[in-house]
């Protein structure tokens, strides 16, 4: 199925997601992060049954993800590749560290910067991977109070995503979801930029993205 | 320990893979000694996680995992390696072992220049190293546009503080300032530039490695 991005604000205000009957299901048990467990088994016994749970539940995620970055033609392919950099990464999946949305998050917007530098020109160009650039340094880290906070920010930010108001989600999501910068955003919108810019932290405050110890 | 950070917009546009490779650079630099910034970053991780989550879905097609599972079987993957050769740092990959001995030019007594721009192609942003000598001083000036500077050894004080070494600061036209390098080391700085410097002070030569 194909879909056509608008580049238009309100294309993504009225396509408000539906809930689907899996965050439905997932959601008694929202305490736990449902797809750590599995993860971590393809991580660890190459399992294939746990694997296409995790391939029905955020392919759809993907290949959305790549339509809205202006990715139509490559959907496919983005959704394969990032499938095939799960499979070979899962074993470095650690549960204590990340929850596995944001791990697997991580890994499609690296997926995405990478295929599109390997379209924009050829490798002898390239004297820094895309992983050099993108990948947080530190999975060596042993530090369990940051993990346990990490996974509760990820609870948190679920949770309290649906008290935003609709123009302060439509901008997070133009960032995330359309790659596009605060002045970018600010221009499509016809807004200024200091308005895209308080209307972000604005919502990272609610979301307490924004610790309130944090002055920078 | 690293006193001055990117603002937590800046680190949206990183976690969201928004910003230009030297841009990225300057984050990551960053990240990769200050821990308060990693954790920050892996939040706002999760904040794209749960907005992929938050958005449509579009079914894939129908054979798509057959074709995953065809391509895992006709060549198996080597699992990621635990523990590899130590890595190269991405500063070593483009810069090599030591930044002290590059190819510098000498712009203004205490300082020295080298464009690195090349490195970053296809960017529209000018990259630059900046040397000034230990103890040395660089002509007042400000700037057109952003800078995004990092430290990558020494330090350097203005009328705002002292910078060390992985320090994040973003400068613009508003800032007019005189920097000298503080310590016992040549400090050395990575920038960013959206526009060239300006000077202010009574020097004409320039500062600016783009105006000759």
């Amino acid at each position: 199925m194909m879909m056509t991005i608008k580049s238009s604000s309100h294309a993504t205000v009225k396509e408000r997601p539906v809930t689907t009957l899996e965050q439905q299901k997932t959601k008694p048990e929202g305490r736990k992060d449902p797809w750590g467990p599995l993860l971590e088994k393809v991580g660890k016994t190459q399992d294939r049954a746990a694997y296409q749970s995790l391939f029905e539940h955020f392919a759809p995620q993907i290949k959305y993800y790549a339509i809205s970055n202006g990715m139509a033609n490559h959907a496919e392919e983005l959704v394969q590749e990032v499938f095939i950099s799960i499979w070979r990464r899962s074993c470095l999946y650690d549960w204590r560290k990340a929850a596995a949305s944001t791990w697997i998050f991580t890994i499609a917007r690296n997926q995405r910067i990478d295929m599109l530098r390997k379209m924009q020109r050829s490798s002898a160009e390239m004297a820094i991977e895309t992983e050099d650039l993108w990948q947080i340094p530190g999975d060596n880290e042993d530090e369990p109070v940051t993990s346990l906070h990490r996974l509760m920010s990820e609870r948190r930010i679920r949770e309290s995503l649906s008290l935003l108001p609709e123009e302060q989600i439509t901008v997070i999501a133009k960032v995330y979801m359309e790659h596009k910068s605060h002045q970018m955003v600010a221009d499509e919108l016809q807004i200024p930029l200091g308005t895209v810019k308080s209307r972000v932290r604005l919502a990272l405050n609610k979301l307490k993205v924004i610790l309130q110890d944090q002055n920078v | 320990m690293t006193r001055h950070h990117p603002d937590t917009l800046t680190l949206m546009e990183f976690s969201a893979g928004n910003l230009s490779e030297p841009h990225a650079l300057c984050i990551r630099l960053h990240l990769d000694q200050c821990s308060h910034c990693r954790s920050r970053v892996e939040t706002l991780d999760s904040l794209g996680a749960v907005m992929m989550d938050h958005q449509p879905k579009v079914s894939v097609a129908d054979s798509s995992f057959e074709q995953l599972l065809a391509r895992i079987d006709s060549a198996p993957v080597e699992p990621e390696p635990v523990t590899s050769t130590p890595r190269l740092s991405p500063l070593q990959k483009l810069l090599g072992d030591d930044i002290n001995e590059l190819p510098w030019k000498r712009q203004l007594g205490d300082v020295s220049v080298l464009d690195v721009t090349e490195k970053f192609p296809g960017q529209g942003e000018r990259v630059v190293l900046q040397k000034l000598v230990a103890g040395g001083k660089a002509p007042a000036h400000t700037h057109r546009g952003n800078e995004t500077t990092i430290v990558l050894q020494g330090a350097f004080a203005d009328q705002k503080g002292v910078f060390n070494q992985w320090d994040f600061v973003v400068l613009n036209e508003q800032d007019e300032h005189k920097p000298v390098a503080v310590g016992c080391e040549d400090c050395i700085t990575l920038s960013v530039l959206s526009a060239p410097l300006k000077l202010t002070g009574t020097f004409t030569r320039m500062l600016n490695p783009f105006i000759r």
